[in-house]
């Protein structure tokens, strides 16, 4: 073989190659044409989808939790049912071979999932409720279009109020918990939607503790006065007020509840006792006990 | 050999049977003073009260049924939970007439070994001993009205049919508010105390792991029944936690695992302590005795005690506890006492007794 | 399977008035009826799973199971945190197992229970054979069907593994025998294969019921060396000894490589576990329960027929061994009755119970029953046949109710609960323990996916909180006293090392304990009887490492093959290789002197 031959061969190979690939890319063009979609679509709105040619052909829809096969008429318009794009995200539409992307965006918002945190704070106490929310339209996908999200919390008659953006379909408040106790309400609303929550807040560690004690017929009754915290607010019942008498025949204590607002204690009888009151770590005031005086 | 054998064979059965059968009279009169403390505790550990009440001196001071409910238990007792496993008895001094013997006791009950030391009196009746049993006066409780207003905390947590973000109850906040590491022979010991901080009650134990100098972990231990696990709100349990064969010098750090849950709970009952006192007792150790008053309308079944101990510093230095084996009625004083390690009794500057409970009828 | 009758040595069956005499009976009852009567007795029993509520049927279950899961691997993770199955020998586990794929598990314990059973007469016809004539030791297979002590061992001790044993035993005797006296090759085989099955079977058949059984088989081939009629047939003292001494070489050198993993767990695990107290160590006449219990039901009818034993054992030769070999069973049956089992068995008599040494003594002592039977029937013919039916009928029927009034848990409650429970969610991700469940701890164990702390088989376990304390099972601690509750404390102390999360209470004993250790009541099952208590704290279960104790995959190997091998090994020896018989006997003519004169008084 000579080398005038093999250049011929070369150049009628490589255009050959040409005109295949051309062939190709022509193909691809005129059949991409073919399945015409828009960029987005709203939720739950549905779609038509015209195509061309004749014949039956078999269509391909895949999407976040969907996928729908179905055998069409080619010529006709295809239709996509609003109930079959309802999940938010992006979809791949296949027919006869040939592919389209779209993309479904959430709707309005229509819920809230709204996450109240903790459960129970103490009075008084600032930036210590924390509020998220999350968006999400009648389908349940999030909204990830910036949405306004008022977190209103009201307490014994006093609301605060504080409207934050929503930033990838989550928005987040952080506010003070009031001066009284009792259940605070923590809405969340957004649109049409709005969850409750409620808080409770609850009274902190007691103030002072302030006892009296007097002779009853089974010894000493040392009872205090109404336990507050700092804000005013009576200290929850059950909590635990030690009462402790020391005498000459020993220490005698009484871990005593609170009861509407007040502990009380039965100590043992004694002529000459120092007693003392405190819960957790606030302690009381002393009593010197002589013989009831 | 044809009738040899069937004899030999009747006469051996009869010979064997007869020595695993025939046994000396159960009731045979003890002959010294820890001999008839042994076999009244030997009837016992048989659950033989009748037995053991024939070598009771003062039977007419006692009653049969008061002395078998003083051994069996009542009122749902830890000792109704209990059986006498040993006894050993030691003469303490004795005469012609009369002796003390010691016994001390070991039961084994539903929470575990339970010590008891008793000095009895033992008197020569003729040609016998006998003990003198003393008289356990049985608390009186007047009948009367104890007024409760049964405060208590339900928890409704959340059900599966609650939407995603709606909170549930949290667990209540506790807090380590002391702690200390103390090495006892090859033992580690951690002792502290742990607050409930919360306006809820709480249901918390205490976890420890000791890391070794390499970082690698010694031991991992928890305060098992050496804590109050239902704490009340601002109520402080102390807890202790053993390492045995874990020597302190090995130990870098330990790391506190604190946990507590969010549980329905009663604010009774309330018990009293009085009379708090640290004594050293017949054979010379250090206890932490005292009364127990139960100031509520329920029986307490089984009262545990928990001791703990501060130096001057107001420094956890020890915690001890112990099961009391009476039942805890309303009103009526039960003493209690709890040994205190002499290391640390020299240090004791101040102690304070909590009590956790059990009760048979609690959910009534 | 029948080996031929020792013909050739047995005066008793020489004898023309036993076999057939005149008239009634002509002939023994055959087998194959005796095997359909034990079908039909024991068969609707089994059908209804009436061991099912045994003591133990649950734990033989629960190995069973692993076994069909897990052929080749004998370690267990579901008690004890883990342990090796290779500490009890698997035989008729593995069989269970088999089966179990075919019936399910439950039907297939009561299959092999069944095949146990039927070996039993089997084994019975060839063993009373070497005794006495073959009509009475049909009679003696025929009454082995009802026996009280096969019963109370069967439906409420659930003893599958010494049940099957004993008849493998029983059926390996005759072989022994044959081979002592004839020194052939195949008996020999047979023999030793059989033995190798029983010692799969079970261990503590092989250690004492062998020796029991075989000692006096042995002495009566010592007896018999001389009874062949041609001399040169006659076996020497020494010949017959050196033959007992080759099978029992050959005999133990197997059973060492059967269960070699269980004698290497055994050296690596020593058992020295405390006493453990069981009734049957009671003295039956100051406790009668356990008297009524061990005793009384067990022998049944067979009570009356005790004269006769020991009159008829002492007067003819042959016999006394057997008699001596039964009077030994049947005093270390009497359990704490005598002192015999003290001082024969030293610090092994705490370890063992002695239901199974009546149920020994009692199949000791079938031939007299057998002999004493056909003596009856041959006086008193049709009332004889009567009398003996009732008996019999009614010492089986006496030990079936007896169960029945007293079941062994005092109120009966369903596990149901309990395992759905475990098996939901992700509840198998811990461990649990059940405290006063009794036997039902089995079966919670065997179908629930969940793994426990606990364990029904003392010798398995390997975690130091129980080894420490000589205690045995934890459902069971309040019963072991001071190391039992120490025991149950010591588990608990460590439950989040072990990922022990949930206590299923039965006995509100322990309700204390869990309360002041941190546990909580948290569900209510049937009823009320069982309660739930759970620690929040404790992390799921981890694999738990016991270097050294794991059976290595070679030892699993063996396991999962020589066993079973052996089994069938010993059934085709047996079915497939077939016997030369004799095919002429020799009577001895004049009848010896040794004939009761009772039956010449029948003659009149």
């Amino acid at each position: 073989m000579t080398k005038g031959s093999i250049e011929v061969k070369v150049k009628f190979g490589g255009m050959m190659a040409i005109a295949l690939l051309l062939m190709c890319c022509f193909a691809i063009a005129t059949h991409a044409a073919e399945i015409n979609v828009p960029a987005t679509v709203p939720a739950g709105s549905g779609l038509t989808i015209p195509s061309s040619g004749s014949g039956s052909a078999t269509l391909y829809v895949a999407g976040p939790g969907t996928a729908i096969k179905r055998t069409v008429q080619l010529g006709r318009e295809i239709r996509l049912g609003a109930d079959e794009l309802q999940n938010a995200g992006r979809y791949v539409v296949s027919l006869d071979g040939n592919t389209a992307t779209f993309f479904v965006t959430a709707g309005p918002v229509q819920s809230i999932a709204f996450l109240a945190r903790p459960s129970r704070v103490p009075a008084d106490t600032p930036n210590v409720i924390t509020g998220t929310a999350f968006v999400f339209d009648k389908y349940q996908n999030l909204v990830l279009q910036p949405q306004p999200v008022k977190f209103e919390l009201t307490a014994n008659g006093q609301t605060t109020s504080r409207t934050e953006t929503t930033k990838n379909g989550v928005a987040f408040a952080k506010l003070d918990s009031s001066k009284k106790q009792g259940p605070a309400q923590f809405v969340a609303s957004s649109g049409p939607a709005s969850v409750r929550r409620v808080v409770q807040e609850v009274a902190s560690d007691p103030c002072s503790i302030r006892m009296t004690a007097v002779r009853d017929k089974n010894g000493i009754l040392a009872r205090t006065d109404p336990i507050h915290d700092c804000a005013g607010n009576p200290v929850s019942d059950g909590t635990i007020v030690t009462f402790t008498s020391t005498d000459a025949k020993g220490k005698s204590t009484v871990d005593a509840r609170i009861r509407q607002g007040i502990a009380e204690a039965e100590l043992p009888a004694s002529n000459d006792a120092t007693i003392s009151v405190a819960s957790g770590v606030v302690v009381g005031n002393e009593i010197q006990w002589r013989g009831g005086q | 050999m044809k009738r040899a054998l069937p004899i030999l064979i009747i006469v051996l059965t009869a010979v064997l049977i007869a020595m695993a059968t025939i046994q000396p009279n159960e009731l045979t009169p003890a002959t010294s003073p820890d001999g008839a403390v042994r076999a009244l505790f030997d009837h016992v550990k048989a659950r033989d009260y009748k037995g053991a009440f024939a070598y009771v001196a003062n039977s007419g001071d006692t009653e049969e049924q008061a002395f078998a409910a003083d051994l069996a238990g009542r009122d749902g007792s830890l000792r109704t939970y209990s059986s006498l496993e040993q006894a050993d008895t030691k003469v303490l001094h004795a005469s012609d007439n009369e002796a003390l013997v010691r016994a001390t006791l070991q039961y084994a009950t539903a929470v575990g070994a339970f010590y008891d030391t008793r000095d009895l009196k033992v008197v020569r009746e003729g040609d016998r001993w006998k003990v003198e049993w003393p008289v356990v006066q049985e608390a009186n409780v007047p009948p009367q009205v104890i007024q409760e207003n049964y405060l208590r905390w339900d928890v409704i947590t959340r059900g599966s049919n609650d939407d995603w973000g709606a909170q549930n109850v949290e667990a209540p906040r506790v807090r380590i508010i002391s702690m200390n590491a103390i090495a006892q022979g090859a033992n580690t010991i951690i002792v502290g105390e742990i607050e409930n901080e919360d306006t809820v009650p709480g249901f918390v134990s205490v976890g420890a792991t000791l890391i070794g100098k390499n970082g690698d972990v010694l031991g991992e231990e928890t305060s098992f029944d050496k804590i109050s696990h239902t704490l009340l709100p601002k109520e402080i349990s102390p807890f202790r936690i053993d390492f045995p064969k874990t020597p302190l010098a090995t130990v870098k750090s330990v790391r506190m695992t604190p946990n507590s849950m969010l549980v329905p709970a009663s604010a009774d009952p309330v018990i009293g302590v009085v009379h708090q006192r640290v004594e050293t007792d017949s054979r010379g150790r250090h206890v932490l005795k005292g009364e127990l008053i139960n100031e509520s309308g329920v029986t307490v079944n089984i009262p545990h005690v928990l001791a703990t101990y501060y130096d001057g510093a107001g420094k956890v230095i020890w915690v001890s506890d112990g099961y009391v084996d009476n039942a805890l009625l309303p009103q009526a004083p039960v003493p209690f006492a709890v040994d205190l390690r002499d290391d640390p009794a020299s240090n004791v500057h101040n102690y304070r007794v909590t009590v956790n409970e059990y009760m048979l009828q609690q959910d009534e | 399977m029948i080996s031929k009758s020792p013909t050739f040595s047995n005066p008793t069956c020489a004898n023309p008035a036993y076999a057939g005499g005149p008239g009634f009976p002509a002939r023994a009852i055959p087998l194959s009826a005796i095997l359909l009567i034990a079908i039909a007795v024991h068969g609707p029993l089994l059908l209804m799973q009436l061991p099912a509520g045994s003591y133990d049927a649950n734990t033989h279950m629960f190995f069973a199971a692993h076994y069909a899961q897990h052929w080749f691997n004998p370690w267990n993770e579901k008690w004890f945190g883990g342990f090796s199955q290779t500490t009890y020998p698997p035989l008729t586990h593995q069989w269970i197992a088999l089966f179990s794929h075919i019936m399910g598990l439950k039907f297939a314990y009561m299959f092999v229970q069944l095949i146990a059973i039927l070996l039993l007469p089997i084994g019975m016809y060839r063993y009373a054979a070497l005794w006495v004539d073959e009509v009475s030791a049909s009679y003696a297979a025929l009454g082995s069907i009802f026996l009280g002590s096969l019963s109370m061992l069967v439906y409420q001790s659930g003893q599958l593994p010494t049940t099957a044993a004993a008849a493998l035993t029983l059926n390996a005797a005759p072989f022994f025998y044959d081979w002592l006296l004839r020194s052939r090759f195949l008996d020999l085989l047979k023999g030793v294969a059989i033995a190798w099955a029983a010692a799969a079977a079970h261990h503590v058949t092989l250690l004492f019921g062998a020796i029991l059984f075989a000692v006096p088989v042995l002495v009566l081939a010592l007896l018999d060396r001389n009874a062949e009629e041609i001399e040169e047939d006659r076996a020497s003292v020494g010949g017959v000894l050196g033959r007992a001494v080759v099978f029992a070489v050959i005999a133990i050198a197997g059973v060492a490589i059967v269960l070699w993993p269980f004698w290497v767990a055994l050296l690596k695990n020593p058992i020295t576990q405390m006493p453990i107290p069981h009734g049957s160590r009671d003295n039956y006449i100051l406790k009668t329960f356990s008297g009524i219990n061990f005793w009384i039901i067990p022998m049944g009818a067979m009570i009356l027929a005790l004269p006769f034993i020991v009159i008829r054992g002492s007067a003819e030769r042959r016999l006394r061994p057997l008699l001596i070999g039964w009077y030994i069973t049947a005093l270390l049956g009497l359990g704490g009755t005598t002192p015999a089992g003290k001082i024969l068995l030293g610090r092994a008599y705490q370890v063992l119970t002695y239901e199974r040494f009546t149920f020994w003594a009692t199949i000791m002592a079938m031939p007299f029953v057998g002999l004493l039977a056909l003596e009856l029937i041959q006086r008193f013919r049709m009332k004889a046949v009567v009398g003996l039916t009732i008996a019999a009928v009614a010492t089986m029927a006496a030990s079936v109710a007896w169960i029945e009034i007293n079941p062994i848990a005092s109120s009966p409650f369903s596990v149901d609960q309990v395992i759905a429970f475990l098996n939901r969610d992700d509840h198998a991700k811990f461990r649990y323990i059940t405290l006063g469940f009794g036997a039902h701890f089995a079966e919670v164990s065997t179908y629930a996916k969940a793994g426990s702390v606990d364990g029904d088989y003392n010798s398995a376990r390997l975690l130091p909180e129980m080894t420490a304390y000589g205690a045995g099972q934890l459902y069971n601690a309040k019963y072991y006293g001071l190391a039992g509750m120490e025991s149950l404390r010591a588990v608990l102390k460590h439950a989040n090392q072990y990922g022990l999360k949930y206590v299923f209470v039965r006995d509100r004993y322990y309700e204390p304990l869990l309360a002041f250790a941190g546990w909580r009541e948290a569900e209510t099952y049937d009823n009320g009887n069982v309660t739930l208590w759970t620690k929040e704290d404790v992390p799921p279960a981890k694999r738990l490492e016991f270097v050294g104790f794991t059976p290595t995959p070679m030892e699993g190997l063996m396991w999962g093959i020589l066993p079973v091998a052996s089994s069938l090994f010993a059934l085709f020896l047996v079915l497939l290789v077939p016997e030369r018989r004799r095919v002429s006997a020799t009577l001895e003519f004049p009848v010896r002197a040794t004939v009761e004169p009772v039956l010449l008084r029948e003659a009149k």
